[in-house]
């Protein structure tokens, strides 16, 4: 369990952060420089916050009105750095006791070879860090930081070195390991695909704050914010303001569209942003009847742009007779299944749907 | 053909010697506050550590006779608690040489310390290391090319000191005499044989130190 609190001033930029987490992994997701490593590093007591307090298990590691700050050797802390900082001058062996400087050597030999077996270096432990794959320099990372029986692992951009192949198979075997350890971990990724595989929760930062703390499905489907939602790739993003309350929605009215919204606590005239996920646009067929709930939010218009990226397409729709000076006005998000079976690289007129359940408003 | 004194020699390398282990302790303390302490006056003191660097060395003399003469501060209280005069002893060209030969040990010792990754020692660090540790088990490790590198020049600067020397220990054949000295009094005695065998030497040790110094300078492969 870890709870912070903390507020930190580092030249120009200040972090405040506050949030909680359990035996559980949690996403500390957000943009390059919103403050996710520097949370780390004051967890870990490698940087020392202003103000505010640090609770790892039990212990209180920091308080600044209580003036405790524990060093990082007494916080327990499994560390993961972005660049796994394994010592270049020992070897692999070397490196995973590293921690273990206060054991019998045989003691520690045994520790090391219990964590070789499990993180699979077999074979490889007099080699140098630099002789070692990108993934296996990973996994002596990640053996040398649970070597020491953490009360907390940190993980800072573990697969960001790693290309794109091996990425999602390393992530399955992080996944499967830390489940079986029941450890509390925190992940930085500015990655929202891995944010989200990852992790139950995610922490959403931008520019030294958090945005919001939440469900991952939260967080992808009801966004707290503007930047929120476009760190979490809801593509379409309007403002407007409400036009109408209604017993069990929102009319809403902005950049030139009129939709249909779930009812949310607000009033006639309230200033309000509303947004729908690419993949929830729904293209309707001609050749089927329109149900009520379909024609909630229907638009028409014309495909004017697509980028395929084989797995599926994303297509830039326009809607017809909306003079806003954009040249699109909605993304959609297609299978590539979908894309051939609608045709889609010839009929490019279109009416779709914003089913009113996936229109989300803040 | 008069008959070769080789004490120059002699004392020249116990000197730098002395010297250098004098530079190498202060010297690598010094670099390592500089590079990884934040305190108050740290560019003060850095410029400080420099001086010698830049100040020529007659005017370096002038003010460690101010520290260390008869009349100077260490040097008055010295002579009057051990009834000892530093000044034109063979201690005081250790002195002199280990001022000059400082700041290029910290120079090239602070750039190693600075080039070794700080997540490697704050890896340490979560990993319950002491900072002692660290420092010898990581840094050090990690930077000694660099701080052979520095010591080996300095220890170059400091056998070949001649000005500040000059000035503090004198020019006493068989006490205080160095080699950079002996060579100046060879020639203005016109002892050729003297004068070629010592700058035979001095050149011999500046070639093999700046070989040293190309090896260690050469890219680190782990």
């Amino acid at each position: 369990m870890i709870e912070v609190d903390i507020a930190k001033r580092l030249g120009g930029f200040r972090l405040r952060c506050q949030f909680t987490a359990g035996e559980e992994l949690v996403a500390l997701f957000g943009p390059s420089g919103a403050g996710k490593s520097l949370t780390l590093q004051c967890i870990a007591g490698l940087v020392k916050p202003d103000r505010g307090r640090i609770v790892i298990g039990e212990q209180v590691v920091f308080d600044a009105a209580l003036g405790i700050d524990l060093p990082p050797q007494k916080r327990r802390v499994g560390y993961v750095f972005q660049h796994y900082a394994l010592l270049p001058h020992l070897s692999v062996a070397e490196n995973i006791g590293y921690g273990l400087h206060r054991l019998a050597p045989g003691e520690r030999q045994e520790k090391v070879a219990q964590m070789v077996r499990l993180m699979r270096l077999e074979g490889l432990q007099s080699r140098r860090p630099l002789e070692l794959s990108g993934g296996q320099q990973q996994r002596v990372a990640f053996a040398r930081a649970l070597t020491i029986g953490p009360a907390l692992l940190l993980l800072d951009e573990p697969f960001s070195a790693l290309d794109s192949a091996i990425r999602s198979k390393l992530r399955q075997e992080l996944l499967q390991i830390l489940s079986n350890l029941k450890i509390t971990t925190l992940l930085v990724t500015h990655n929202l695909e891995e944010a989200y595989t990852l992790s139950g929760r995610m922490v959403v930062f931008d520019a030294g704050r958090v945005l919001q703390v939440g469900d991952r499905d939260e967080v992808l489907h009801r966004p707290a914010c503007r930047a929120v939602a476009r760190f979490t790739g809801a593509k379409n993003i309007f403002s407007g303001a409400v036009v109408r309350v209604a017993a069990d929605r929102l009319e809403i009215e902005g950049e030139g569209l009129r939709v249909v919204a779930p009812r949310y606590e607000r009033n006639v005239g309230d200033k309000v942003e509303f947004c729908i996920r690419p993949e929830h646009v729904m293209l309707l067929r001609p050749d089927r009847v329109e149900s009520e709930r379909v024609k909630e939010n229907r638009l028409e218009g014309r495909i004017v742009r697509e980028i395929s990226h084989g797995s599926g397409a994303t297509l830039f729709f326009k809607v017809a007779g909306l003079a806003n000076g954009k040249d699109y006005d909605l993304q959609i998000e297609v299978p590539a299944h979908v894309y051939q079976k609608l045709d889609l690289a010839k009929r490019k007129d279109w009416a779709v749907s914003l089913k009113k359940g996936c229109v989300h408003v803040f | 053909m008069t008959e070769l004194d080789l004490f120059p020699l002699y004392l020249s390398l116990r000197v730098a010697g002395l010297a250098t282990a004098v530079s190498f302790v202060t010297g690598t303390l010094v670099a390592w506050a500089l590079a990884r302490l934040e305190f108050p006056g740290k560019s003060l003191i850095a410029s400080l550590v420099m001086l010698p660097l830049v100040l020529p060395p007659t005017v370096l003399g002038y003010y460690l006779l101010v520290i260390i003469g008869r009349q100077g501060l260490l040097g008055r209280m010295l002579e009057q608690s051990f009834g000892y005069s530093l000044v034109f002893t063979w201690e005081a060209a250790v002195i002199a040489s280990s001022v000059v030969s400082i700041p290029l040990l910290v120079r090239a010792t602070q750039a190693a310390f600075e080039g070794v990754d700080r997540s490697l020692e704050d890896a340490a660090r979560t990993l319950g290391r002491s900072e002692l540790s660290i420092l010898l088990t990581v840094t050090v490790p990690l930077a000694w090319r660099g701080i052979l590198a520095g010591t080996a020049l300095a220890f170059a600067r400091a056998l070949g000191e001649f000005g500040a020397t000059l000035m503090v220990a004198g020019n006493i054949p068989g006490q205080t005499q160095t080699m950079p000295i002996a060579i100046y009094d060879a020639v203005q005695a016109g002892n050729t044989p003297l004068a070629n065998l010592l700058v035979g030497v001095v050149t011999a040790a500046a070639v093999a130190i700046l070989l040293v110094f190309d090896r260690l300078g050469r890219a680190t492969k782990w």
